[in-house]
């Protein structure tokens, strides 16, 4: 009878232990890099307003599904995201390497209301040849799922998210991405 | 003098309300209000704020929380049921969104274990209980040789009530 109790206790404290040590090891909860549930769906469309010095090439609005059927880099930025500044260039240079090859890149400015002209001077600052849209109210930023500010999305020429990066992208997370997409 | 004493406090009166009215000003830019009503904001409770830490979209003054919140208000006045609205949140963020794990799959544990400890600890309290009691209706009956030895005792000590031992009971006369 005292066995049976002890036994008792010894799996009702396992139990708890084991459950102790499920929490402590399953990692941080708000941990953000989660997989996007948008990988291998459609891309959510948008259109939005364009910077003015895109207007020549692009028009007035850059719409998504107009450029369905190409590889598509869709990068997330804010004027006040330090990380954004550290990636700009980086982009710059990869879109005048990929561009040529047929990839779109587009840029949009969320959650950064009202900020037009700190949109302006971001782009003038690394003199960002790709377009560049604000999404004022955010909305863009909630369908595709952002978490933050960078994020960058690939979407191959079927119009299909096959990749999200959380942060500054590089040169090496660009080059891998786009040589799959371009393959 | 006195008209010099009144200009001052009338000016510092006046430069008070320039402050408070600044100060609301303030207030007004610095967040802009989102109108949501009680139904919205039960939902946005639900919701885990995409930026932040641990904080729902309800307690957010992040920029996207309150876009959030509107979005939100903007669904339920398009006539969706809150069930849609989550789903709508589910289907772009996946469960990670919500506050409240969806009662299926792993997560079912979530809500069933606290039931089951409960019920548990009910089954325990009720079972130990019922021992006791059983424990104690089924108490031995007194030895009647003790029984007798208790029976003299009090009546010895009845008869004689001058004759009590107080010598364990310091003060009980007292």
């Amino acid at each position: 009878m005292k066995l049976r109790r002890i036994a008792l206790i010894a799996v009702v404290v396992a139990a708890i232990g084991a459950l102790f040590a499920f929490g402590l090891l399953r990692g941080n909860p708000d941990d953000r890099n989660i997989t996007s549930n948008l990988i291998g769906k459609p891309a959510p469309t948008f259109a939005l307003p364009l910077y003015e010095r895109y207007w020549p090439d692009y028009g007035e609005t850059f719409s998504l599904q107009a450029h369905v059927g190409r590889p598509l880099v869709i990068n997330f930025w804010a004027s006040w995201c330090l990380p954004c500044y550290e990636e700009a260039p980086v982009l710059q240079q990869a879109w005048q390497t990929y561009g040529p090859q047929g990839v779109q890149f587009v840029g949009i400015q969320t959650q950064d209301r009202d900020k037009r002209d700190e949109g302006r001077t971001f782009i003038a600052r690394f003199n960002l040849g790709f377009p560049n849209v604000l999404d004022n109210d955010s909305l863009v930023g909630v369908d595709w799922a952002l978490y933050g500010v960078p994020e960058t999305f690939f979407v191959d020429a079927s119009g299909k998210v096959v990749a999200k990066h959380i942060g500054p992208v590089t040169a090496a997370v660009l080059d891998q991405q786009l040589g799959a997409l371009l393959r | 003098m006195r008209r010099v004493a009144t200009l001052t406090r009338a000016l510092l009166a006046a430069a008070a309300l320039a402050l408070a009215t600044l100060a609301g000003a303030q207030d007004v830019t610095a967040a802009p209000s989102v109108q949501i009503g009680s139904r919205a904001f039960d939902i946005s409770r639900n919701l885990r704020c995409p930026v932040c830490t641990s904080e729902s979209v309800a307690d957010s003054s992040a920029e996207i929380a309150q876009q959030m919140r509107s979005l939100i208000q903007e669904k339920i006045d398009e006539g969706l049921s809150d069930a849609q609205i989550y789903a709508f949140f589910q289907a772009r963020y996946g469960d990670w969104i919500l506050l409240d794990p969806p009662k299926r799959g792993v997560h079912l544990l979530v809500w069933l274990l606290p039931v089951l400890v409960g019920a548990t600890a009910i089954v325990v309290v009720v079972g130990m209980t019922r021992r006791w009691l059983a424990a104690a209706a089924k108490a031995e009956p007194a030895n009647p040789a003790d029984l007798e030895r208790v029976r003299a005792a009090l009546a010895d000590a009845a008869a004689n009530p001058d004759q009590r031992d107080t010598g364990d009971a310091t003060g009980e006369d007292g």
